[in-house]
């Protein structure tokens, strides 16, 4: 019985645990603040993008809070919690946020948003996402894109490519390799509903798992087709392995290979090595690391002093723009609401700040880190709506482009495959 | 089995009843009452939690037949939920039928998937049945993925919230009494199923099934019994899950969770019908508290450690309480309740 | 034929990787009947550990590698001790509950060391790729077949001949006999998991220094399952033959019916091997008396 009655008191020691720290956090807070829910991707599949994506972020929110005084002088108190990049979760965590009168949340994978966006859907709870997938903002609703697209990623690559490369007779020939979740459907989807329209033939789709360590029987498959591009949607890892693979199989230099943003970072020539990189094109919807644009120069400033093992990660550079954009919607929103109003955090104070925040950002530039933000159209509910174009030189990323190249809005809702 | 002193029973009604002393009939009245009025009481935050502890605890009940009560190892409830799940969004949604038809659909469907997968249990048994249910997940989950006409794959599909006639669950108070009742139901029924001709069999079968044939019982049978029950219930927990949720897609549903579930009906006590009730309750509080108030309160007053610290920590203690708990308990907390129940009737006496 | 030749060849030598972590499970299992359920978060944090080692504290790579060794003993050794020698004689399934639990606390605590969630390994093998007739190969994926090969070797040899590895055989099979022939249950068990963190380290610094440190790790070590299932969980030489079987078929299938294919035909092998060999390719049938 000695053992039991041990377990006895363990468990009860946790109850009150539990029960002490529950009233520690229902303790009423007194400030004033702008609540913000961040859910994110800390641990779990996805902690590579999370993270830095979560810390700048974050690191941006500490910037508002302690240079530009918050927002109207109310600081933003941003209320995150963990995802382990679980659907359910990040559903709960959607909840929790409207429980704890949040003004609107950001969710950093369009995976996540896709399982949470219908219950902020029902309650007219607005959120932005920072990686989406056209299922997040197709058909529109309550929910918006900070950036375009996975699908917009490879119509725009395709435009610039028929424009700027291609120099053959015909349809070019293009082979997909997407990772299999909605970071390569996106593509895949944007593939079926414009690559007749843009005249593009795609003549191999293959996907991959993140866990996959050898693509050569894939890549053979692809070799056989004889393509003229090879485009990629995947995640850094799996990415550098197609592009040793490809290189293995004497497949590139030769072939034109392009990547879609999320594995076109610097965890991607790392990996792979700046040789198997050389000429690869990339898609991201930033400018790279340290140009010369004016909201460059605090952002590395923060960078470096909080977290600098993030420097040169243009994740991070997509977290800290997303809290720029909060701040600038909740600007927005004071201009024709009153702060009462919105602290209150209800439904009012969501449809308030969703008319006249959301609704209200037009051409936000976000310190030219990315392309100009505008949530006005009722049907495009994509922020930024234009990406620019990179290519690997060097172990470099060199843009290509020195204006954004606009990414179409594809009018998934028209077609019938599409829900 | 064990009464307090000095209860006799006179009929065999009184002797096979459940509820069998006043005290207890005053507690079990006392415990319906406040299980039916707690969303007048409990504070909005805490609806998510106790809601999908209500969802989570149908699915685990099943389990409890399937594993506790019948001894066929599981590991794909998950993958079952999510048959029930998308059978209640593609009826409910597209075939415009009743939510209460879809979720006996839903119960139905996901049950006679499980008989196929049940199939093996003819000739295998233990772990290497397990590894079958795991095969049962795998595949289930690729069909519901690459099966993108119907399922739409990754993009998922909404589901409306519950209606009966034109009652709508559209609050969480209401999605409380819809989940409550039919895990109250789950429950009564799985208690007296245990009780019955089956649930002997099932533990004879358990127990021993070389034995259990040569008594007469039809093992196959049994077995692909114990299959459908417990995928049923299943079934029914998906169904439940998707029209609260509003919206699925084969994501929903990992290998993890089934794994989780077996870890919270072998924390609650395999075999007993307060078991699957007691691990889910712990576990899924356990892993909200730590998420959502544990987590912050610690990210607060620790800052000498970097900011997002406590997500690792969260999960080494969720893992070192499971550690624990089994250590402490391996017979799991009904064990232990029972253990408490025997030395409060004796107490002061120590035998 | 050139397409034949490449998927023969890659498919093995996907698979022999795939063994090498099934090995790692059938090890525990022939000694003690537990499934180790934490199997590749400890893959994970041995991955994690050798990155710490060599690429935060920048020592050498033999020491780097003698480090990851010692770190896999004490680790393979803190578990039994802690977490599984209190429950020796209960009920199989709370031993497996708690490998559970243990893969969370380790899961967490790899978060919390290295929250990064991704790093790269300095490449161990040489990059250059093999040509074998007309099929390429990476020569790390060659050297990853080699080492599971001699892992395979070594434990088949030290179960067979070894008396300790007889000993863990005879405790897997019975262990109030073999405590009755004086026999150090507690040891056996201690020693089955040393030799399986080791075994998980060897296939976490393979895997990850082809891809990358990450999450994905973890699944890796599910997909061993279907390798171990396959072979016959007692099965060492099951598991080096089913890894090859389950390799081909998935560059196969893959290339016959797409690759969306590919992580569904593991499963699928499954549950006609259930169907007709239900101990799998290797495994022992056990006669079964009431």
């Amino acid at each position: 019985m000695k053992k039991s009655q041990l377990a006895v008191v363990i468990s009860l020691l946790l109850a009150l645990a539990f029960i002490f720290t529950n009233l520690l956090a229902c303790a009423p807070t007194q400030e004033k603040l702008w609540w913000i829910g961040y859910s994110v991707p800390l641990t779990g599949i996805a902690a590579e993008k999370g993270a830095p994506i979560m810390h700048g972020q974050l690191d941006a929110v500490e910037y508002i809070n302690n240079e530009l005084g918050g927002v109207d002088g109310i600081k933003i108190h941003p209320d995150w919690y963990d995802t382990n990049y679980d659907s359910t979760k990040a559903t709960a965590n959607v909840k929790k946020f409207m429980e704890d009168r949040c003004l609107f949340f950001t969710v950093v994978s369009s995976k996540e948003m896709s399982a949470s966006k219908e219950v902020a859907n029902r309650a007219g709870f607005p959120g932005m996402v920072c990686f989406s997938a056209p299922t997040c903002t197709h058909p529109p609703q309550h929910i918006y894109a900070q950036l375009p697209d996975y699908g917009d990623d490879w119509a725009a690559f395709s435009r610039y490519y028929l424009k700027n490369i291609w120099k053959g007779q015909g349809k070019p020939k293009m082979a997909l390799e997407l990772l299999n979740n909605s970071t390569g459907y996106g593509v895949r989807d944007a593939a079926r509903a414009a690559a007749d329209e843009l005249g593009i033939e795609i003549v191999a789709t293959e996907e991959h798992s993140a866990t996959t360590i050898s693509e050569t029987d894939a890549l053979t498959r692809i070799k056989a087709t004889n393509p003229d591009i090879l485009f990629i949607s995947s995640t850094p890892a799996p990415t550098a392995i197609i592009l040793k693979n490809a290189s293995d199989l004497k497949m590139i230099p030769g072939l034109t290979v392009a990547c879609a943003h999320a594995s076109f970072t610097k965890a991607l020539i790392d990996s792979a090595g700046k040789d198997v990189c050389q000429d690869i094109y990339g898609v991201y919807p930033t400018v790279s690391w340290g140009d010369n644009v004016p909201g460059m120069a605090k952002m590395v400033e923060y960078c470096t002093k909080m977290h600098p093992e993030y420097t040169g990660n243009n994740d991070y550079m997509i977290g800290w723009a997303s809290s720029l954009i909060n701040a600038e919607i909740i600007k927005q929103a004071l201009k024709t609401s009153s702060a009462d109003a919105l602290l209150k955090g209800d439904a009012t104070a969501w449809q308030l700040v969703e008319k006249n925040g959301f609704q209200n950002v037009k051409g936000y530039d976000v310190g030219g880190l990315h392309g100009p933000v505008d949530f006005s159209d009722p049907v495009d509910k994509r922020g930024s709506k234009s990406v620019k174009i990179f290519q690997v030189k060097n172990g470099e990323m060199v843009a290509l482009t020195a204006d954004w190249v606009d990414a179409p809005n594809i009018k998934y809702e028209n077609l019938d495959w599409f829900k | 089995m064990s009464l307090p002193c000095g209860t006799r029973n006179y009929s065999y009604n009184t002797d096979m009843a459940i509820i069998r002393t006043k005290t207890q009939w005053v507690l079990f009245s006392l415990f319906l009452l406040a299980l039916f009025t707690l969303p007048f009481y409990l504070p909005s935050s805490w609806f998510d939690t106790v809601n999908s502890i209500g969802i989570i605890v149908i699915a685990v009940v099943g389990l409890n037949i399937l594993m506790g009560y019948c001894g066929q190892l599981s590991l794909g409830q998950a993958g079952f939920m999510a048959v029930g799940a998308f059978t209640t969004a593609i009826f409910s949604q597209s075939l415009q039928m009743p939510f209460l038809l879809s979720l006996v659909c839903s119960g139905l469907s996901a049950g006679l998937i499980g008989l196929i997968f049940g199939i093996p249990s003819l000739r295998v048994k233990g772990f290497y049945l397990a590894i079958s249910t795991i095969a049962a997940q795998f595949i289930i989950i690729w069909v519901l993925k690459n099966w993108t006409d119907v399922t739409h794959g990754a993009n998922g599909l909404d589901v409306l919230q519950a209606s009966i006639g034109n009652f709508v669950f559209d609050s969480e108070a209401r999605q409380y009494y819809l989940i409550f009742s039919i895990a109250s139901l789950s429950v009564l029924f799985a208690t007296n199923l245990a009780r019955g001709r089956i649930g002997r069999a099932f533990i004879a079968v358990r127990d021993n099934d070389l034995a259990a044939e040569v008594m007469g019982i039809n093992v196959f049978n049994y077995k692909l019994l114990g299959f459908f029950l417990g995928c049923f219930f299943a079934g029914l927990a998906g169904s439940l899950y998707a029209q609260y949720k509003g919206h699925i897609s084969y994501e929903d549903f990992t290998f993890q969770q089934s794994i989780l579930y077996i870890g919270m009906l072998i924390v609650g006590g395999l075999g007993s019908s307060l078991g699957p009730i007691l691990g889910t309750v712990l576990i899924e509080s356990l892993q909200k508290g730590l998420t959502y108030w544990v987590a912050p309160w610690l990210e607060q007053t620790v800052t000498f450690l970097p900011t997002g610290f406590s997500s690792g920590l969260n999960l080494m203690v969720f893992g070192l309480a499971f550690i624990l708990i089994l250590i402490f308990e391996p017979r799991g907390l009904a064990h232990l309740w029972s253990l408490f129940k025997g030395s409060y009737r004796l107490w002061p006496f120590s035998y | 034929m050139d397409t034949f030749i490449q998927n023969s060849i890659s498919g093995i030598a996907i698979g022999m990787v795939y063994a090498l972590i099934a090995l790692g499970f059938a090890l525990i299992w022939k000694s003690s009947r537990v499934a180790n359920l934490a199997l590749g978060q400890l893959v994970l944090i041995s991955s994690w550990f050798t990155y710490g080692m060599l690429m935060q504290l920048k020592f050498p790579f033999w020491f780097g590698m003698l480090m990851t060794i010692a770190f896999a003993v004490l680790l393979g050794w803190l578990i039994e001790r802690l977490a599984l020698r209190p429950l020796i004689g209960q009920p199989i399934l709370s031993l497996i509950a708690v490998t559970l639990g243990l893969a969370y606390f380790l899961e967490g605590l790899t978060a919390f060391i290295w929250p990064q969630g991704q790093g790269y390994l300095p490449r161990v093998f040489p990059q250059e790729s093999i040509r074998i007739g007309p099929a390429t190969i990476q020569q790390e994926l060659l050297w990853g077949a080699v080492i599971s090969l001699v892992l395979f070797i070594l434990l088949s040899l030290f179960f067979k001949y070894h008396k300790m590895g007889i000993a863990m055989r005879a405790t897997a099979d019975d262990q109030l006999a073999v405590q009755a022939c004086a026999v150090p249950v507690t040891r056996i068990f201690s020693m089955s998991w040393i030799f399986a963190c080791i075994v998980a380290a060897i296939g976490g610094i393979l895997i990850s220094s082809i891809a990358a440190i990450n999450y994905g790790l973890v699944e890796t070590g599910f997909k061993s399952f279907s390798v171990v299932i396959l072979g016959g969980m007692e099965s060492f030489l099951g598991c080096i033959v089913a890894g090859p079987i389950i390799g081909i078929c998935e560059t196969f299938g893959g290339s016959l019916f797409g690759s969306s294919v590919k992580e569904l035909i593991p499963f699928l092998i499954i549950m006609i091997v259930i169907m007709f060999k239900p101990f799998g390719l290797f495994g022992e049938e056990r006669i079964e008396r009431i």
